[in-house]
């Protein structure tokens, strides 16, 4: 920054004032963002891994391996898409894991631990931080979505079972209870019942993965980030859709008298192939 | 200075609601200690009657202090007229509805077999059950027993109030592992490692962020994107890709060497149990009578199931029709003494309807003996446990369980079931109160 009425940022002159007025502008937005995101992923997160995410014992080597990161890469390869094409930002995937991380805790602590008693040893969130820091490092280092996908996207589905594996591995301990063989993790989850939610219902390996060694964990995690690259291609596309700027032209107001009569009133398909449809896809940066 | 309340009386508005917003919330989180039923009578009346009927239930104690045991036993017949709109039960599990986990279950059996996992269980055969549960939360609580079936639900048995006493912070549920570790309390067990670890990646993350969001962030970084004259080169600088290369480094070898120690910590794991148990059903009992259902009516009015049946009594003893049970009501002839004598003090009220059942011939039907007998079932618990609704369902198929007494106390169950037929208008203008009828 320079002294005087200006400052430099970036390589362009802003006034000071502006500049002052942008930084608060940062703030507010981080901090609305920050909430927006943690609602809207945390939404997105349990309707489609809410069981294995919430539950300590549908946290299994094959379907929670397979799943969490397919679904959890959604947000942070949209979000990358607005922050890096727009503001040069590689943050994304770790700030989105890190509001869902603040919507899980919220959640499991005030929903489901002091309102509905259960013990916060059966509830606890899975953790994406490891997977998100690499897929940000991935887009900063290559600066490219393709290899950014193979790569850290990759890499996403790869660390999620050994991260989580620190915290995890207490509650697969072998125990005896009325004579059965079961994890710590089961036998919280049989002590602390789920009225609506019996065992059957659980989607959990189930031991069809033996024709791979029994390695079920490994083959999951590595299907896994073959999809996951796939699913952020996908997202990443779906987050540049979400952030065009679209109008659609007011088609009523020819009932209204409001047209123009040198004008010609503009069909809304017309107005829709100018705005929206035409060159989508080469409009990314 | 400058403020926001601009006037003493805004001020005092805005935190007035503000501190009302945070009592409503603390109310909400932490008031209400007593939660009620779970909404049994809200499942449709021929889920109830023709899916598990449960008797012989009994609850080893209604008041329990904090880590106390309470044993509920029981029995339940899964019912052989079973709705064809629901599976068979190909998978069930043993539950208890209870407010939330307010008890913990320490044990749980069909038939001595050990309840954790799912099972198959049998059409029109019988199952004994105990479900062992440990005082946790203080209250009053409604707890029922419970079979799950797969893809047909929830299907309560009756439900009884129990009281739980003394300081939730006191409940421990203690095992030891396999492996050697002892585990003084499963709610707490791991949490350590847990917040540890969580915390250890939400730091490392926050550093991360904090490292960009120190600089000017938004307009001025999109500018320089979209504008002549913008450099580009600061936006990402060497520094910041060395940075993040060091991170990538960093997290990587975290992972790795972690997982490793952990594997060390914990080299005996297994993984989640996910079999089925095999339960074989109570030896079969064949019926003694025989129920032949020739009609039956609900009567709107007179709150009152009323069916007419001819019973065949196949048996060599005599026995009299001592109960009718349907979705956890027990309709007990008070004529008969081995049927009252089956009472527990400790039942719910609320499932024995006082009025119980009028048979009109409890005279003991010999063996080999047929004869058609009148039966009414009159209660304001039809519309009470809105079972009464029945005659607004696309399946109204009634069935419930009679008990039939010997001489001696022996008990054989037979199933009825039958089509029920609604009187809306009762000619004779008879009612609960006036069975008789006409003017009263």
């Amino acid at each position: 920054m320079q002294g005087g009425t200006s400052v430099r940022l970036y390589g362009l002159e802003w006034p000071k004032e502006s500049a002052r007025i942008s930084r608060v502008l940062d703030l507010l937005v981080a901090a609305i963002l920050f909430l927006a995101v943690s609602g809207a992923f945390h939404l997105h997160y349990m309707l489609t891994a809410g069981d294995w995410d919430m539950w300590i014992d549908w946290k299994d080597r094959q379907w929670w391996v397979t799943l969490t990161p397919i679904m959890a890469i959604t947000f942070p390869a949209a979000l990358q898409y607005v922050f890096w094409t727009k503001f040069r930002l590689p943050i994304a995937a770790t700030f989105a894991v890190v509001c869902l991380l603040f919507g899980q805790w919220i959640n499991r602590y005030f929903g489901f631990h002091l309102w509905s008693y259960f013990p916060m040893s059966e509830v606890i969130p899975a953790l994406l931080i490891p997977g998100a820091l690499v897929l940000d490092v991935a887009l900063l280092l290559t600066g490219n979505f393709l290899f950014t996908a193979m790569s850290g996207a990759f890499a996403f589905a790869l660390l999620f079972y050994p991260a989580n594996w620190f915290w995890l591995a207490p509650y697969r301990l072998p125990v005896e209870v009325m004579g059965q063989l079961v994890s710590v993790g089961d036998y919280i989850s049989y002590a602390f019942t789920r009225t609506a939610l019996p065992e059957y219902i659980r989607l959990i390996e189930r031991g069809t993965l033996r024709t791979f060694g029994g390695h079920s964990a490994i083959i999951a995690s590595f299907f896994s980030a073959f999809v996951s690259i796939l699913m952020y291609l996908a997202w990443w596309h779906i987050g540049m859709l979400l952030a065009r700027v679209v109008t659609t032209p007011n088609t009523l107001k020819n009932f209204m008298g409001l047209t123009d009569k040198d004008e010609p009133a503009e069909t809304a398909q017309k107005a829709i192939d100018r705005t929206s449809l035409q060159g989508r896809f080469v409009a990314t940066e | 200075m400058r403020t926001f309340c601009f006037r003493k009386s805004s001020c005092v508005r805005v935190i007035l609601s503000a501190a009302a917003a945070i009592m409503q919330i603390g109310i909400l989180t932490f008031g209400p200690d007593a939660a009620l039923a779970h909404g049994e009578r809200n499942q449709e009346p021929f889920l109830r009657m023709r899916t598990a009927h449960f008797y012989d239930v009994k609850w080893s104690a209604n008041d329990i202090p904090v880590n106390g045991e309470i044993v509920v036993t029981g029995k339940f017949r899964l019912f052989p007229i079973w709705p064809v709109n629901l599976p068979l039960p190909e998978a069930a599990f043993l539950g208890n509805g209870t407010p939330g986990p307010v008890l913990a279950r320490t044990e749980s059996y069909i038939n001595g077999v050990p309840a954790i996992q799912s099972t198959k269980l049998e059409l029109n055969r019988d199952y004994e059950f105990k479900t062992v549960l440990k005082g946790r939360v203080p209250g009053h609580h409604h707890v029922h027993p419970m079979i799950n079936v797969m893809g047909a639900g929830p299907l309560l048995g009756p439900g009884n109030w129990l009281s739980v006493t003394g300081n939730e912070s006191d409940f421990k549920l203690p095992i030891k592992t396999l492996s050697g570790e002892t585990i003084d309390n499963l709610e707490t067990w791991g949490l350590g490692r847990v917040f540890f670890w969580h915390g250890l990646w939400v730091a490392i993350a926050i550093v991360w962020l904090v490292w960009w969001l120190r600089r000017p962030l938004l307009l001025p970084r999109l500018r320089a994107l979209t504008e002549k004259g913008g450099d580009r080169s600061q936006l990402v600088t060497g520094i910041d890709r060395l940075f993040g290369a060091s991170l990538l480094v960093a997290t990587i070898l975290i992972v790795f060497f972690g997982f490793q120690a952990t594997d060390a910590a914990y080299p005996r794991t297994v993984p989640l149990q996910g079999s089925r148990a095999t339960v074989e059903p109570l030896p079969e009992v064949p019926e003694q009578v025989k129920v032949v259902v020739n009609k039956s009516n609900y009567d709107v009015p007179g709150r009152s199931l009323r069916m007419n049946v001819t019973l065949t009594n196949n048996g060599s003893t005599s026995a009299q029709l001592g109960e009718f049970l349907t979705s956890n009501q027990r309709f007990i002839n008070h004529e008969v003494s081995q049927a009252m004598a089956t009472v527990d003090p400790n039942y719910p009220k609320e499932l024995l309807p006082p009025n119980g059942l009028k048979v009109s011939d409890s005279r003991p039907l010999k063996p080999g003996e047929t004869k058609t007998v009148d039966i009414e079932a009159a209660d304001a618990a039809w519309e009470t446990e809105r079972l009464s609704s029945l005659i607004n369902d696309p399946d109204n198929t009634l069935g419930g369980l009679l008990f039939f007494y010997e001489e001696h106390g022996k008990r054989t169950i037979s199933n009825v079931s039958g089509p029920m037929v609604p009187v809306f208008t009762d000619p004779d203008n008879r009612t609960a109160e006036n069975p008789k009828g006409g003017a009263g």
